[in-house]
């Protein structure tokens, strides 16, 4: 998996994380994304499963499979959605590798 | 419930949720026209009108006395803004946003000039040199620009339920100022004053879909954070900084805005402009920019109600329009959510 988009805006990095056509859940992407920016508690966690839910919106990304959660892995009752890329995502994503500014290199 | 029914549950909350924040917009939308047009009659500001309409006549002085409320109004929405933010924890993200020019700030940079520059100015030079109503009027007309641009720019799927409740609010926003419209036409008024409303109309619906565009791949918060910084920089970096140079007297009334009631005033003004559009664009990636402008339209009822409690003048033509706009809210309201999921792929033409 490419890292270009690591340490720039959410929605470019969710994007990047699904780029290689691998469906994911979205307890494992909110995980992956709080460990990343270094984000704790239940308010961002809501916060970046809501970033999901506007990419979903948006039509970059969609849900192939749902399950209850019934044992607590995001929050317990809620429905859990696994996602993958759609083709509007991709050409989205493309768009965004060629313009971002380059990082100084470390 | 089975995981099909909460799916479905899932998008119509989400889809609710978008438009409790499109009418929270109206709400605040509507409030902001009580302290934006006290704006005017505050201390240091009318005699400081006097004085340009005396020095550059009635037009460009008038106009000079726009961009300067203007330009407070923008910097008192980035103060509350910023404290909002901060408050969310996502000043870092705005760090990270501000730097990516090319994939999302420039949408930010395009939204501040058209809302900025072009709407809120057109719609105070529409008010100063024509009338309340005729501004008001105009302004109601952006949403048809902005769900034109959502379609065949963002490629965003609108029912035709969608567009006739879109096309009814506005009927009921007209039929409101109706009985004003007319007495502001018959007294003729300016030309700046037509080119103030147009203005408001095309600032207003392109700045919707450029947001749009941005959003798609930023974080609200921080993306109207940043439009605002951005209209700031217009004002206070390029544009008043010049009239300064030119010899525009408006140091008098920079300095007057810590006068305590002149400050309170331009606090309001800075909360309910800055959480109406809190509020506006947190709808558009629940709704969609069409559905999310054509609810936010409300505003021109709501202005109606809040000028009614503040000030006491009522019409029997607000009933009437108040009623169309309900049931062209209510035509919305009760769209079928279930293809709803993608803003680009549902919207069945029911």
């Amino acid at each position: 998996m490419s890292d270009i988009m690591k340490g720039r805006p959410m929605k470019f990095r969710i994007l990047e994380i699904l780029y290689d056509g691998d469906e994911i859940w979205n307890y494992d992407l909110v995980k992956q994304l709080m460990d990343e920016y270094g984000m704790k508690g239940d308010f961002h966690r809501d916060s970046v499963n809501f970033d999901l839910i506007e990419t979903v919106a948006s039509g970059f990304i969609e849900s192939v499979e749902s399950e209850i959660d019934t044992t607590g892995k995001f929050r317990e009752g809620s429905l859990l959605y696994k996602y993958r890329f759609t083709s509007i995502g991709k050409a989205q994503y493309e768009e965004l590798a060629s313009k971002v500014h380059k990082k100084k290199e470390a | 419930m089975n995981v099909e029914e909460m799916k479905k549950q899932n998008t119509k909350e989400r889809v609710k949720l978008g438009y409790i924040m499109a009418i929270l917009c109206s709400v605040f939308w509507g409030a902001w026209y009580i302290p934006g047009n006290l704006s005017f009659s505050l201390t240091p500001f009318t005699t400081m009108g006097e004085n340009l309409v005396a020095q550059y006549g009635y037009e460009v002085g008038n106009l000079l006395l726009c961009v300067l409320i203007t330009g407070l109004n923008a910097l008192f929405v980035v103060l509350v803004l910023m404290f909002w933010c901060a408050g969310l924890g996502k000043l870092k993200e705005m760090k990270r946003s501000v730097c990516e020019l090319r994939c999302c700030t420039k949408y930010y940079f395009l939204g501040a000039i058209c809302g900025g520059p072009m709407a809120i100015m057109g719609s105070y030079m529409a008010s100063y040199f024509i009338g309340a109503g005729f501004s008001a009027v105009s302004a109601l007309c952006y949403p048809v620009i902005g769900m034109i641009l959502s379609i065949v720019w963002l490629k965003q799927r609108i029912s035709t339920r969608a567009k006739i409740g879109l096309l009814v609010i506005l009927a009921g926003g007209i039929t409101i100022y109706s009985l004003d419209l007319m007495e502001n036409l018959s007294a003729g008024g300016s030309i700046l004053g037509y080119v103030g409303g147009l203005m408001a109309i095309l600032g207003w619906g392109i700045e919707g879909a450029v947001a749009g565009k941005g959003l798609d791949v930023s974080e609200p918060d921080v993306a109207l954070t940043l439009r605002f910084i951005m209209e700031c920089v217009i004002w206070w970096v390029i544009t008043i900084p010049i009239l300064l140079i030119a010899g525009v007297p408006l140091l008098d009334g920079i300095m007057g805005i810590f006068e305590p009631t002149t400050l309170l005033v331009l606090l309001m003004m800075g909360l309910t402009f800055g959480l109406c559009y809190v509020t506006w664009y947190k709808a558009f990636p629940l709704i969609g920019v069409g559905r999310g402008q054509a609810v936010g339209s409300l505003y021109g009822l709501m202005a109606v109600v809040f000028i009614l409690i503040f000030c006491g003048t009522f019409s029997w033509i607000y009933i009437v329009g108040a009623i169309i706009c309900i049931i062209g809210t209510f035509l919305l309201f009760t769209e079928k959510t279930d293809d709803m999921e993608s803003l680009r792929g549902g919207a069945s033409d029911e």
